[in-house]
Order: structure tokens, then sequence, then C-alpha cells
């Protein structure tokens, strides 16, 4: 029988994957991914949430969420175009000229 | 059934909506080469009138949208806050687009985008609605820190506060997921009601620390700071001052609400933790900005400096220290904006923000030396100005709390403060000049200038009715215990 704790075990799966994704890529776009993942995370254990609680507003919520990474990733891949053209490059540790 | 809608309650969120659409329209409308900057000239008439609009609104109080969105003395306060912090902004901005050949009226567009976030997220009162405005203000800032799209500066500036700002939002989320969870609900009344009857559990403890770094990476805490010098330095100057007043205090606003109000009944947990969290930031901080170059990444670790001192407040727990934080920031604004201001004028007719091209500012402009001045002198807290009067509230606010260790490691980073500030001081009025052409200001940013000052003095002066407006504001905040 699958129950909250496998659901919830995903979600902490996923998120933890985001996490260490955005520590160790230094591809800006798999960061990018990562940081997708961490809201898909939420998403999950607002659903099964909602599922074992019987009430629906954790559904409710995932729509707006879906909405902001829409919008969140729109703007991170406008930025990563931008960089694309001016640096050359994707490697996100090529960004240090701003350091002491 | 539905929540009846109380239309008065959410006005000037409306007002503000209805600003923005009618400028891009106009934006449209208008023939690209008026020549005049009509954006800037409508916001800022828009703004006046609405900081009218806000000040009939003192009494109003009450919830609407099923408790989704609350209006209470805290969120009249906070809003009036972010409004008087637009109408130095937006002239920094006029100022700063004149560099920019063209994309400038945009600018106007995200700024009020970043104000309206600002504003919903004073008055939210569900997690969804907390989340939707922050979301609404970070979205609007990660492109405006990105917006000099030719400068390498500003992009990478934009995609550090991309990434970490998107993490923090992932963080905040799940933290509320997990509220949700065991709550049953998102709603601030309803979790008030479930921290009031239950003990902290370890599933709830979890989310709020998630909940707390998202909070943390909005006001510059350690361990969430780390893109606060870079995002500083890399965004365009007007950006930066936002960042540093407006984005800061919006955090200030949650942790208040959140934590002097629903999650009041678990006091004695998260003021252990704030404590030690308040001494780290002050420290590093101050240790960091002691051997900066760069006058804006000078101001961004001083800005995690200040972030510490208020969390002092936040660490006392009492009505009183919110109070003092309500009052603090109130002279943070005045002071850093000041400070900005300064730092916009030097920028336009220099191309520099380095520390050393400031060297004889008092000869080549008398006005700016002076008004850097008293603003570096009030960070620092030097009586009888704003920044002395807010440290002392803080700090009385801490002592009474029984923290006089915490109060202590403030009193010695406001010494550590003074050295860097007077460095700066010193490039001002003791260096010579290298270049002696003076730098033109028009009459109207003298006039904004003399409004900052008059605010960084006035203040300091005369406390009591504005210590007297700090304490109604947390004394009237919906959720108190």
């Amino acid at each position: 029988m699958i129950g909250l704790g496998h659901y919830l075990l995903l979600s902490g799966f996923l998120f933890s994957v985001g996490v260490i994704g955005i520590t160790i890529n230094r591809n800006v776009l798999k960061i990018l991914l990562s940081l997708e993942l961490l809201l898909a995370a939420s998403n999950l254990s607002f659903v099964a949430f909602s599922r074992f609680n019987g009430d629906y507003a954790g559904q409710l919520i995932v729509f707006f969420v879906i909405l902001v990474a829409a919008a969140e990733v729109a703007i991170g891949l406008a930025i990563v175009v931008l960089m694309y053209r001016h640096f050359s490059t994707l490697q996100a540790d090529q960004l240090k000229d701003l350091k002491w | 059934m539905f929540p009846i809608i109380h239309w008065n309650l959410i006005s000037l969120e409306l007002l503000i909506t209805v600003t923005l659409v009618g400028l891009i329209v106009l934006d449209i409308l208008l023939p690209p080469e008026t020549g005049k900057d009509w954006t800037g000239l409508i916001s800022f008439t828009a703004l006046l009138i609405m900081i009218g609009f806000w000040s009939t609104q003192r009494n109003l109080s009450g919830e609407t949208m099923g408790g989704m969105f609350i209006m209470d003395s805290l969120a009249w306060f906070f809003k009036g806050f972010f409004l008087l912090a637009m109408v130095f902004v937006f002239p920094m901005t006029r100022q700063f687009l004149k560099s920019l050949p063209k994309w400038r009226n945009e600018f106007y567009f995200l700024l009020w985008l970043a104000l309206l976030g600002m504003c919903l997220v004073a008055s939210s009162g569900d997690f969804l609605m907390l989340f939707i405005s922050i979301e609404i203000l970070t979205i609007s800032l990660y492109v405006m820190t990105a917006y000099l799209k030719s400068d390498h500066h500003s992009l990478e500036a934009g995609m550090k506060y991309l990434i970490l700002g998107a993490l923090a939002s992932g963080f905040l989320l799940y933290g509320i997921s997990f509220l949700y969870g065991v709550t049953h609900s998102t709603g601030f009344a309803v979790i008030q009601g479930y921290a009031a009857t239950h003990a902290m559990n370890p599933t709830i403890l979890f989310g709020l620390v998630l909940i707390f770094a998202a909070i943390g990476f909005k006001i510059a805490s350690v361990p969430f700071h780390l893109w606060v010098p870079d995002v500083y330095q890399g965004a365009p100057t007007p950006v930066t001052a936002l960042l540093s007043v407006g984005s800061k205090a919006a955090g200030f606003v949650i942790l208040i609400r959140l934590f002097f109000g629903v999650f009041a009944s678990w006091h004695p947990q998260w003021s252990s933790v704030f404590a030690p969290l308040a001494a780290l930031t002050m420290c590093y901080g101050n240790l960091g900005a002691l051997f900066q170059t760069n006058i804006k990444r000078l101001f961004g670790y001083s800005s995690i400096g200040h972030a510490g001192y208020l969390l002092m407040g936040a660490a006392a727990g009492s009505i009183l220290g919110a109070s003092a934080i309500n009052f603090y920031l109130l002279g943070y604004l005045f002071t850093n904006l000041a400070a900005f201001l300064v730092i916009v004028l030097f920028f336009v007719t220099n191309k520099s923000d380095e520390i050393n091209d400031y060297a004889g500012l008092a000869t080549r402009s008398p006005l700016l030396a002076g008004v850097l001045l008293l603003a570096l002198v009030s960070l620092a807290g030097v009586p009888p100005l704003v920044g002395f009067f807010g440290k002392f509230t803080l700090l009385m606010a801490t002592v009474q709390s029984g923290l006089l260790w915490l109060a202590l490691i403030a009193a010695v980073n406001v010494i550590i403060s003074l050295y860097y500030y007077l460095i700066v001081v010193k490039r001002l009025y003791v260096d010579p000049p290298r270049v002696n052409s003076p730098i033109p200001i028009s009459s109207s940013m003298r006039f904004i200038l003399w409004m900052a000052v008059a605010g960084i003095v006035g203040i300091g002066i005369i406390q009591g009715p504005f210590l007297e407006a700090a304490m109604t504001a947390a004394k009237g905040m919906c959720f108190l215990p």
C-alpha cells in the first residue's frame, strides 16, 4: 500500500536532487533545470498532503506554483541567452568578475 | 458561497495596478521620439497622489478575500514606507537612465511592479498570497538587476541573483508545503490557532527553518547573504538602492508578522536561534566591509551588518523589539537612500563607483560630499542623527530581553563600522581631488537631496511622533497573541 510517507520520500528525494544539482553543476541550463526540480518537489508534496488530508486547497496552490515557475524560467532563460551572447559560454564559473 | 470582497481595503494595490497598466498603454500610444521622459514624470506625480491616498487609510483595518488579504496598522506603516522609498528611487532612476540610449520606460514598469509586490507582501494573510507577492517582487528585481544588457557586471549579478533567489523561493515553497501538511491550511489565522494549542514538532520545525531561509535571503542575514555583495555591486544603482531598503523591509515585515504574531507562542525556541544569527550577521557584514574598494560593494556589506542590528530586535522578541525594527528601518530608508542618491549623481558625471575616485569630492561638490558624510555618520550611529537613535532603541529592546551579550557585540560592531565609514569620509574631505571639474546637480535633485537630509536630521532630533508611529504599527498588528 502506497501511503503519504512514500510520496513525501519521493518529493524529498526530488528536492535533494535539485539542491545538489544547483551546488555541483557548472552549466547554467542544468542549474535552471535543478531549480525547476525544487518547485516540482514542492508541488508533489502539496498534492500528496492535499490527497491524504482530504482538502483541495493544496491542489489549487499547485496551479499557482506552476504559473510562477513558468515566469521564473522565462526570466531565467532570457538572462541565459544574454549571458551566452556576452560571454560565449554557459559555464557558471566563468562569472567571476565580481570578487575581491 | 463566495466571500465578500471589501474593495476599500485593497484600493491602494488596485490604484498601483491601474497606474502600471495605464503607463504601459501610454507608452504604446505616445510616439517614440517625443523626447521627454513622460513615463518618469507621470510615475512621480502618481506616486505623490498615492501617498496622499495612503494617508487617508490610516484607520483602515480588516481582512478580505477569505483572510488572504489583511489590512492593519503594520501593513499601513510599511506601505507608506515602500511609497516613501519610491519617492527617492524614481528620481534616482531618472538620473541613471540618462546614460541609457533606449529602453528607458520599461524600467519604470518594473519599479511599479516591484512596488505592487512589496505592498502585497505587507498585506498578505496567507502563505499562498505571501509566496505569490514575494515572487512578484523578486522576479521584477531579477529583470532590473540584469537590465544593462551590455554590461557584464550587471548580467553576472542578474544571473547570480536569479539562481540564489529561485533557490530561496524553492525553500519557501517546500517549507510552506510541510506547514500545510500538518495544519491543513495555509491561512495565517488557522496556523496561529494550531501554534497556540500545539507544541513544536519536527515536521513544523523543518518547514519553519525552510521558510526562515527564504526570509533570511530577503533581509540578507548570514548564512543566506552570499548574493549580497555581488548583486549590490553589479546591479544598476537605483536597483541596489531598492534592494537595500525595499526588499530588506519586505523581508522584515514578513518576519515581524510571522514570528511576532503567527508563531509567537513558540517564542522561546526561535528567539534562541535569532540571537546568534544576529551576532554572526553583524560581525560578517562589518568585518567584510573593512577593505572594500567599490562603494556599492561596501554598502552591500554594510547592509548585511545592518540586517544583523535589525535581527537583534527580532531576537528580543518583545513588542518593543518589533517597534525598534520599524523605527530603525525608517531611519535606514532616509540614510541609505541619501547615500545612494549621491552615488548615482556621482556616477552620472564620473562613470565610476570606486571609492578612490571620490577623493576630494568636498571641493568638487560640497553638497554631495556633505550629504554623503551625513549619511555615513548616521549609518555609523553618531548622535544626534537618526541612526544613533535607531540603534539606541534596538539596544534598549535587546537589553530589556536579557540579551546583554548581544548588545555588547553590537556595540563592538558599531566601533568597527566607524572605521570603514570614516575611511570614505577621509577620501571625501582630506585627499586631494584627481580632477577639479565641479559636478552639476539640477535643482530638482537638490530638493530631493535636502529632503533626505531633513529625514536624517529631523527624525534624529524629533523622534517622538515617528517612534510612536512605529509603536502603533507593531501594537495594532493582526495575529498578535
